[in-house]
């Protein structure tokens, strides 16, 4: 069974949140949750300062601190090392919540308008609502899960089909001669914050 | 927006949990000092009955707060099936043991008359040693819940459970002196009372150093720094919990120690004020922690990723021209 990782290429990446806006319209995400996050930094004092993007999502960490904490079993790794969490065991504790160093995970109470001043949901919301509670539902604990339903389909996750820069590569994490092993192999690949000791499996590609 | 930038304050646990932790917390304390002092016998009745008045009603209202605040409670059931690995799964084994053993004590020590022959003496005390390592155990399970948190660096210190067994063993003991004062004759109960009040000042006293040893460590870890930072600039924190949830009983607790015979009246009234005092900074501490438990900075290859400081005087500072 293939590991699967990601590599996201720092140098491509320009922070238009392309990735953001395709996960929550196929994954109907609540409004406040992002599975895909783009977080921004700027370093450096003028004249010299450099401003960086850094795409953000679940590590799918080979040690998940989230399956560790987990009460009732709902958070699950798979053979193809893909995190997930079971909604129909998930007791909404947010305990994971909290242990993910990386805040890749999220829940809410409730779904609430993107639109202000309690006006009601749109036809769109409806549906994005519907949608949601078929795959995830409120009050359970939520992620990335490395657009599960798509990678089986043969397809690649759609934060990788949607970004115009081709800044994120997705694929066998353990197959030396994959794209993904690679390039970490080539350039050099470096988690984030790997102090944290999850072993994750998405790789960063730095500017040297 | 995305309102979970890294460096931002966690907010998915809030008030519910901190009841929950305050009441867990006062349900052990009150339930140690009550079986202690069942052991220790005369003159100190009082505070036994009382405390196991408090200890289960406490920790059942308590996990009422944690089941109020799940998102999906009709799988609560399944809350213990992972121990090995999780705090949660632990605590849920130690809490409902925990309940059990002091609804039995409560029962036998209140409404039969087990305790008055000889081996039903002995059950009672078996069931106040289980019941006092399981009361320790919640005590320390409210920090330990904290303190296994990998996301949040504030909780992640191993003086998180030190912290919250002293306030809760603090909070027990002010829980049992207000009951004392509000169920017992002010004869009866005034001797006990001194005696309670010089511990719950020793036991304060032994708070301060512990929460000032874990606010300065907090100090001392970058990512934790920023929470440290944030309790301390709390109102709630500063007045709530230091001036009038530690100070304040203290220096009463002190008055009723020292006060001379003939004041009887009074001292009800200023170890009730104490107690009360003490009681909510219990919850204010607790609360203060939740609310102030950051996430941590990512970082990658020297570049920090949390929220973006601007200069409060844009043209001026980031203008065009190179500053003179």
């Amino acid at each position: 069974m293939p590991q699967y990782g990601m590599v996201i290429d720092l140098k491509r990446c320009y922070g238009c949140y392309a990735c953001s806006m395709a996960c929550k319209t196929t994954n109907h995400t609540p409004p406040g949750v992002f599975w895909a996050r783009v977080l921004m930094s700027e370093v450096g004092t003028y004249p010299n300062v450099v401003r960086q993007s850094l795409p953000v999502l679940c590590m799918h960490c080979e040690e998940p601190s989230c399956l560790e904490v987990c009460p009732t079993g709902a958070t699950q790794k798979r053979d193809d090392g893909i995190v997930i969490v079971d909604k129909d065991k998930c007791m909404g504790c947010k305990y994971c919540i909290m242990a993910c160093p990386y805040g890749a995970r999220y829940s809410v109470d409730k779904w609430e308008s993107y639109f202000p001043d309690g006006l009601p949901l749109s036809p769109l919301e409806e549906f994005q609502k519907k949608a949601w509670e078929e795959k995830s539902g409120v009050g359970v604990a939520t992620k990335c899960d490395f657009c599960l339903d798509r990678v089986s389909e043969g397809k690649l996750p759609v934060c990788v089909e949607a970004c115009p820069a081709k800044a994120r590569i997705f694929g066998p994490i353990d197959d030396p001669n994959s794209e993904v092993s690679i390039l970490i192999k080539k350039e050099r690949g470096q988690v984030l914050n790997p102090e944290f000791g999850n072993k994750p499996k998405v790789y960063y590609l730095f500017p040297r | 927006m995305d309102p979970k930038v890294n460096g931002q304050l966690q907010h998915d646990w809030g008030w519910l949990i901190a009841v929950y932790l305050f009441l867990g917390g006062v349900a052990g304390g009150a339930y140690t000092i009550a079986a202690v002092n069942s052991f220790l016998g005369a003159g100190l009745e009082l505070s036994t009955t009382v405390g196991l008045w408090i200890a289960f009603p406490a920790i059942l209202i308590g996990t009422l707060f944690l089941i109020a605040d799940l998102g999906s409670p009709s799988h609560a059931v399944l809350s213990g099936m992972k121990p090995g690995s999780s705090w949660i799964a632990r605590g849920t084994w130690i809490i409902s043991i925990f309940m059990i053993l002091s609804f039995l004590h409560l029962v036998l020590h209140q409404f039969t008359s087990v305790g008055d022959a000889a081996g039903g003496k002995t059950t009672i005390d078996v069931i106040a040693v289980a019941g006092i390592v399981f009361a320790i155990g919640t005590m320390a399970y409210t920090g330990i819940l904290l303190s296994a948190s990998k996301g949040i660096p504030f909780w992640r210190s191993g003086v998180v459970p030190v912290v919250f067994v002293v306030s809760a063993t603090v909070t027990g003991h002010f829980a049992i002196m207000l009951g004392m004062t509000l169920f017992g004759t002010v004869a009866s109960t005034l001797e006990p009372l001194r005696t309670m009040a010089l511990e719950a000042a020793g036991l304060v006293v032994l708070e301060v150093l512990v929460i000032m040893f874990f606010l300065q460590a907090a100090f001392r870890q970058p990512d934790s720094r920023e929470s440290a930072m944030r309790i301390l600039r709390k109102y709630m924190f500063i007045i709530g919990y230091f001036i009038l949830g530690l100070a304040a009983p203290l220096i009463l607790m002190i008055i009723v120690y020292r006060s001379a015979a003939g004041a009887e009246t009074g001292i009800a009234a200023v170890v009730a004020i104490g107690a009360v005092l003490g009681l909510a900074g219990g919850l204010i501490l607790r609360q203060a922690v939740l609310i102030c438990g950051a996430l941590p900075t990512l970082n990658i290859a020297g570049f920090e990723f949390r929220r973006i400081h601007r200069p409060k005087e844009p043209k001026a500072d980031i203008g065009l021209l190179p500053p003179k």
